[in-house]
């Protein structure tokens, strides 16, 4: 999520050298975003070939967001 | 336990994995080689034409061929990433800059050298113009260095502006100097070319995505 927040969009192959992940675990983490609506995937052309685009959605978006809140709002709560 | 997640600092990788792969090096150091050779005929020629419109050839060429590299190369071994308005902007007032900066210092020596030393504080660039151009190189590189996170650009900065003073104090022709260290950053562009293409191999996409 904070890796496609920073940017605009993205594709599969640079979330995957950017986060480390295997394939299979990046594929399974980036379905379960799509299935909450958080993750949009789009089918595009560049250079005349096929290439799929993630963005976060909005709702994706104000998600992680409410999440940096939370965490932040947890940390300042904790004793010293 | 979650932590919160540096959004700068994963902005910052992001942003640095598409400058790893050198081409960044490549192209600014055959725009200073350009610019040297630039200046190099216009003084062996006397005010060629091909001399006086180098600076103009170069841009109109790099910038295209900088960005085809950049999708040939890069893209397809490391992946494409959208940065949107704020991150296209960084690289474009990078080239901006740089270009700008190599502009505005012909200009300025072209203009100084058909005054004829009417104005004092022009005598005084053509005078000291290696350590003009010396300083305002560290200055440009350092910004951009910063600006960019790429901490190379900072050793490009000192490299030239040791050269230059070293240029102007020994006496080496400012020419020699701009050609030698365009060719040092082509150099090292080329060097972390191989490096990322060592690094990153081809890979199909059909295996990656699936």
């Amino acid at each position: 999520m904070a890796q496609l927040y920073v940017v605009q969009s993205a594709d599969f192959l640079f979330l995957q050298r950017q986060t480390q992940m295997t394939p299979g675990n990046l594929s399974a983490h980036l379905s379960k975003l799509e299935d909450a609506g958080y993750v949009e995937i789009t089918k595009e052309f560049i250079d005349r070939k096929p290439h799929t685009a993630l963005a976060l959605t909005k709702k994706g978006r104000d998600a992680f967001k409410q999440y940096r809140r939370d965490i932040k709002q947890i940390a300042e709560r904790l004793p010293e | 336990m979650s932590k919160e997640p540096n959004l700068k600092e994963i902005e910052r990788r992001a942003y640095m994995s598409y400058h790893q792969d050198g081409l960044l090096d490549i192209f600014a150091g055959l725009y200073v080689l350009g610019f040297g050779l630039g200046i190099f005929i216009d003084i062996v020629w006397e005010s060629s034409p091909i001399g006086l419109s180098m600076p103009a050839i170069l841009i109109a060429t790099v910038l295209p061929i900088w960005i085809v590299a950049k999708r040939k190369i890069t893209m397809p071994r490391i992946g494409y990433v959208n940065f949107g308005i704020r991150g296209s902007n960084k690289i474009f007032a990078l080239f901006l800059g740089l270009m700008a900066a190599g502009l505005g210092v012909f200009f300025a020596f072209t203009f100084a050298a058909y005054q004829g030393g009417s104005r004092q504080w022009l005598d005084l660039i053509v005078q000291n113009g290696m350590l003009v151009v010396g300083f305002g190189t560290l200055a440009v590189c350092t910004l951009f260095g910063y600006s960019m996170g790429l901490k190379r650009l900072y050793a490009y900065g000192l490299l030239a502006v040791i050269a230059l003073v070293i240029g102007h104090f020994v006496g080496i022709f400012f020419v020699y100097i701009l050609m030698a260290l365009g060719t040092t950053v082509m150099v090292t562009g080329v060097a972390l070319l191989i490096g990322f293409v060592r690094k990153y191999p081809l890979k199909g996409d059909k295996a990656i995505a699936k």
